[in-house]
């Protein structure tokens, strides 16, 4: 699977913009399925381990990508979000997602890319005998590519991604760019001994 | 009559279909889904959410999209 490099530097953009995962679905190529031309972010709640996708605005991103001529199979098959951390190796919840969502399509890729750069993408067909494999990810720097237009995926991310109650401790405020796990975990620490300080014992 | 059907199950489309007048939402969900319940589809018509009973009507647009599609990292 290849990315083409502006697809590639707006999903990095996006990953690092806030203090959360993000995620959403990208645009192939009508030719070229597994060629990723775009990514585009859906509306979203997010924390720093999670991300659930808004289904009004699943079905208003279905609704706007048909009216731009395109089929399900160019921009509903490739779902790709972040993980903090180093490992882009899927969850639980995700193997659910993508079981439950992308399980009735006729083939779909889960992607995940970590922050700290580990890319992890699973291809999975339910024509034939069906099946499902892992696959290499890709920038393919082979073709023409637009340059990078920072305002707009600001804006696009301002408009979508949706930190949850989490996000809005001071700690997550006052830190620029997105939070380590160990930082994470801290601040749950540091949450938990306030709150049993404060609390005593039950 | 005609409506727009929009669907992303197996190799999804969006096309206009035949139905037969007085078709419900329920009705054509039974139909074209051949597995999964609606509580995994978010079923609207002309952009709004549907009733299950809601009669449909020629030129209308009706699409069933995926809900929860939910990530989470591992820790």
């Amino acid at each position: 699977m290849r990315f083409s490099p502006l697809a590639w530097a707006k999903l990095l953009f996006l990953r690092d913009l806030g203090p959360t995962e993000v995620g959403g679905f990208a645009i192939s190529d009508a030719q070229d399925l597994l060629y990723l031309e775009d990514f585009v972010l859906i509306r979203q709640e997010c924390s720093p381990v999670t991300v659930a996708f808004d289904d009004e605005a699943v079905a208003e991103f279905f609704d706007a990508q048909i009216d731009a001529g395109r089929r399900p199979a160019q921009f509903a098959r490739v779902w790709v979000h972040s993980h903090p951390g180093t490992s882009a190796t899927p969850s639980r919840v995700d193997e659910e997602t993508f079981a439950r969502v992308f399980g009735r399509s006729d083939w779909a890729v889960m992607a995940i890319l970590a922050q700290g750069g580990q890319t992890f993408a699973r291809l999975q067909f339910h024509t034939g005998p069906g099946g499902s494999l892992q696959i290499p990810v890709a920038v393919d720097w082979s073709r023409p590519f637009a340059a990078s237009n920072w305002p707009d995926w600001n804006q696009e991310y301002l408009e979508n991604v949706r930190p949850d109650e989490f996000c809005h401790h001071q700690k997550f405020r006052e830190h620029a760019g997105p939070f380590s796990v160990s930082e994470m975990l801290d601040v749950l620490a540091d949450d938990s001994h306030q709150f049993f300080n404060e609390k005593g014992p039950t | 009559m005609k409506i727009l059907f929009i669907n992303n199950d197996g190799a999804g489309f969006a096309d206009h279909i035949e139905i037969a007048d007085g078709t419900t939402v329920e009705q054509l969900f039974r139909k074209r889904v051949n597995q999964g319940s609606p509580a995994d589809y978010l079923i609207r018509v002309n952009r709004q959410p549907a009733s299950s009973d809601q009669v449909l009507q020629p030129g209308d647009r009706v699409s069933f999209t995926p809900t929860k599609i939910e990530g989470a990292g591992r820790i």
